[in-house]
């Protein structure tokens, strides 16, 4: 079966201003569209995390437990792929999502 | 999130379970050093110097999943100065630990305070931001069945209390269906397994999603022709999904084995033709 994924937009009666949103697309770094190792399970999380005053991107991911970096470049894109030490290594956060 | 309050982002995660006899998950934070660098990993661990585990609540039915905890907020829920650790957990509910100090929270969790069922369709993803903009934090997450949804807060930034879910992107209608063509160029949309980041992405004052998610993708193997393949592949998904309707309802342990014999040889026949790679992307959602 296709996978069809028709995203309508959001209106929500319950809000006083219904939000809506344009299409998604996707976070790109490098050129391509970001993903995570396998299995899946990408969390995404927008903050400036080495302190230069830009945004970065980080991505959680199931495989070892790894956070992906992608630090905000001054033109706005994202730089590639670095994982997220702590205590001098790639950070494996135990048995994670 | 500055889970310490020492004035530098730390990083936290949840984790499926410690491994011992009853699924359990623990909290591990990784404290920052500025800079981007952060500290080894350490176990969350609440007043009593014991790990934080979500405790069973009233009317748990599910106990496998009720303790397995997804993904984690730290905010000041309730107002009063000090930041409190927001978690979701595989069944779906949302609780909190209250914070007594900084970077110490409550030993016991709560249930966090809502009008009726608070819950998304399992793996909830708690997500604390002023959505409405009246000044209390409401709660935004994703979920197993994927989509996103927003529980807004009828309380108040003191005494917090949760209304039902709204939809705020519709999931898809079978997140986890089997893709019938290859690669990912007919993705327009998150998938299954959603979680969630609230923040002004492209600075235009407005509150966007980021959503990750979970997904299969097709390749094709080398030397496979791609039209050959397809065909194949179509031929396939039509013979997997008759077998999945045929997957026994009872405790037949028979029965059981030999479907689960006829799923795995359908999986070795796809592989003559077809790879899948399970991964995710994130997905940003621009407030109009």
């Amino acid at each position: 079966m296709l996978m069809t994924s028709t995203f309508l937009l959001a209106a929500i009666a319950a809000f006083p201003q219904e939000p809506r949103f344009h299409a998604p697309e996707r976070m790109v770094s490098d050129g391509e569209p970001i993903s995570v190792e396998s299995p899946g399970y990408a969390s995404p999380c927008w903050a400036d995390v080495d302190g230069d005053g830009k945004k970065d991107l980080l991505v959680g991911q199931f495989n070892k437990g790894k956070v992906a970096v992608y630090r905000g470049l001054s033109d706005g894109k994202l730089a590639a792929r670095a994982w997220l030490k702590a205590g001098g290594k790639v950070a494996e956060f135990p048995d994670v999502w | 999130m500055d889970v310490n309050q020492d004035g530098r982002l730390d990083v936290l995660s949840g984790s499926y379970s410690r491994q011992q006899k009853t699924m359990a998950g623990l909290f591990h934070v990784a404290p920052g050093l500025g800079e981007g660098r952060f500290g080894p990993i350490e176990i969350l661990r609440g007043v009593d110097g014991n790990p934080l585990i979500l405790a069973f609540q009233k009317g748990d039915a599910v106990r496998q999943t009720v303790r397995i905890c997804t993904r984690q907020s730290v905010v000041d829920l309730d107002g009063d100065g000090k930041l409190d650790l927001v978690t979701g957990n595989f069944a779906g509910a949302f609780s909190w630990f209250r914070g007594v100090d900084k970077g110490s929270f409550a030993a016991e969790s709560e249930p966090l305070p809502s009008e009726g069922e608070l819950a998304v369709p399992a793996h909830s993803d708690p997500f604390l931001v002023d959505w409405d903009a009246d000044g209390d934090l409401d709660l935004v997450s994703g979920s197993a069945q994927g989509g996103v949804y927003c529980m807004r807060n009828v309380g108040s930034k003191t005494s917090p209390k949760f209304a039902e879910r709204v939809v705020l992107v519709p999931p898809v209608v079978d997140p986890h269906a089997e893709s019938s063509v290859f690669g990912d160029g007919h993705l327009r949309g998150p998938q299954g397994d959603t979680r969630v980041y609230v923040d002004d992405v492209d600075g235009d004052g407005k509150l966007d999603l980021l959503v990750g998610d979970c997904v299969a993708v097709n390749e094709l193997p080398k030397g496979v022709d791609e039209a050959d393949a397809m065909a194949k592949l179509a031929a396939w998904t039509t013979k997997y999904q008759a077998h999945i309707s045929t997957a026994p309802r009872s405790n037949d342990e028979g029965a059981m084995d030999a479907w689960q014999k006829g799923y795995e040889a359908l999986e070795a026949e796809r592989k003559l033709f077809c790879t899948q790679v399970r991964t995710g992307f994130v997905w940003l959602f621009r407030q109009q």
